[in-house]
């Protein structure tokens, strides 16, 4: 040990504490950009286990043992179709309840990128095109694809999520309301 | 690292021939080393477990003691909201749908305590549909015998004067009642559907929220 060290140890530790600040603010920022690619335990994980892709599947209603994903609205019931464009477009179609009905996307790193409900599609039943950007792109030219009828999403990732949800006015009418969401389809267009 | 292991202020008295210097120096050296990454992944990974325990990002939206990060439910959502959404692995509810509000505090600013009479009450905001649900801190709903985890617009009962009027508790009660089950750490989250857009862009005008007051504790 040299004769400074000893004089003023505090000052010694200055330059590393210092640094080790620095690197942590570089950690941290890290770590926050990785964290959706890193997460084992994310939504598409907890709806791979229960689902199959580009296929309907009933989530359970959430209970107070668990539920597929947390802090879900148990006045709901919820259905979900993980797709994989790679192989086509899909065609999502869900027929409404009088009340709150709605169709969720996500990608499949969970970013929200488009949702719409009964209201805003102004019919009985939604029907819905989900395409990626290059498969919109190859659409005939003929094809009316701003028709009214016809509503093209177009996903930023290749692989989402896609939630049909609908809410149970009182307890006494979920199955009811379960019924109709089991009549939504999600498949590749034909 | 060179730099780090000289000491600030300290002059050496002579050219020293630097292998010999850096020789001298390395146990030194190494300390200084692991003390940087140690600092470092301490003081990294706790602001990231910090910055995503409690919130959704950035644009919180803030009414007495209720919180909603409308942005986080949209495809601007920032860093925070995807990293905050990945770890606890629920989607958020999209702002086209509809906005979440979360409160862990009473108007006092004191945790939701389960085993107290809380009153939930007062005007809520405009929207078609709105749900009321009760979790721990975790996120799990709150088991009861009465399988009463929440109350939807549809199914409360109004008050005359069209306020809201909810007992949160941990025996029942006349009225709209919510059952605590004795646990402490009580979350309660509103989530108002087909909400007016205003709703989530007015950060200095915050909207309307009933108010949220422990009335008696045991």
């Amino acid at each position: 040990m040299r004769a400074g060290g000893d004089a003023n140890p505090l000052m010694r530790l200055a330059l590393p504490i210092a640094a080790g600040l620095v690197l942590g603010g570089i950690v941290h920022l890290v770590s926050v950009l990785m964290m959706p690619y890193m997460a084992e335990r994310d939504a598409f994980a907890r709806l791979s286990a229960i689902a199959g892709t580009n296929m309907v599947a009933h989530v359970d209603d959430p209970s107070p043992f668990g539920a597929v994903l947390p802090n879900s609205d148990p006045a709901f019931v919820t259905a979900v179709c993980l797709y994989d464009l790679a192989a086509g477009p899909l065609k999502v179609r869900l027929p409404t309840t009088p009340d709150y009905t709605s169709v969720s996307f996500y990608t499949r790193l969970g970013l929200a990128f488009y949702a719409i409900n009964d209201r805003a599609a102004g019919r009985r039943v939604i029907e819905l095109d989900l395409m990626t950007a290059r498969q919109k792109a190859a659409l005939p030219d003929d094809e009316d694809v701003t028709a009214a009828d016809r509503l093209v999403i177009e996903s930023p990732s290749t692989t989402g999520i896609v939630l049909l949800r609908a809410m149970v006015r009182e307890r006494g009418t979920r199955e009811e309301v379960r019924r109709t969401i089991e009549a939504a389809t999600c498949g590749t267009a034909s | 690292m060179q730099e780090a292991a000289r000491l600030p202020g300290h002059t050496p008295r002579f050219p020293a021939p630097s292998l010999r210097h850096s020789d001298r120096s390395s146990p030194v050296r190494s300390l200084s080393f692991i003390i940087t990454l140690a600092i470092g992944a301490a003081v990294g990974l706790s602001l990231t477990w910090l910055a995503t325990v409690s919130g959704y990002g950035f644009g919180t939206v803030r009414a007495g003691p209720w919180r909603a990060w409308p942005k986080s439910g949209t495809a601007e959502a920032d860093p925070y909201a995807r990293a905050a959404l990945a770890r606890s692995g629920e989607l958020p509810l999209q702002l086209a749908d509809g906005i979440a509000f979360v409160a862990r505090l009473d108007d006092s600013g004191r945790a939701l305590d389960g085993r107290c009479n809380i009153r939930l009450s007062g005007l809520l905001p405009q929207a078609r549909f709105w749900t009321l649900t009760l979790t721990d801190s975790q996120g799990r709903l709150i088991d009861n015998a009465a399988g009463r985890y929440g109350f939807a617009s549809t199914e409360v009962v109004w008050s005359g004067d069209g306020t809201l009027d909810v007992a949160l508790g941990p025996r029942a009660q006349a009225g709209n009642w919510l059952p605590t089950g004795g646990r402490d750490r009580l979350v309660l989250t509103l989530r108002l559907y087909d909400a007016p857009v205003g709703l989530a862009t007015r950060s200095s005008d915050a909207p309307e929220m009933p108010s949220l007051v422990t009335e008696r504790c045991p």
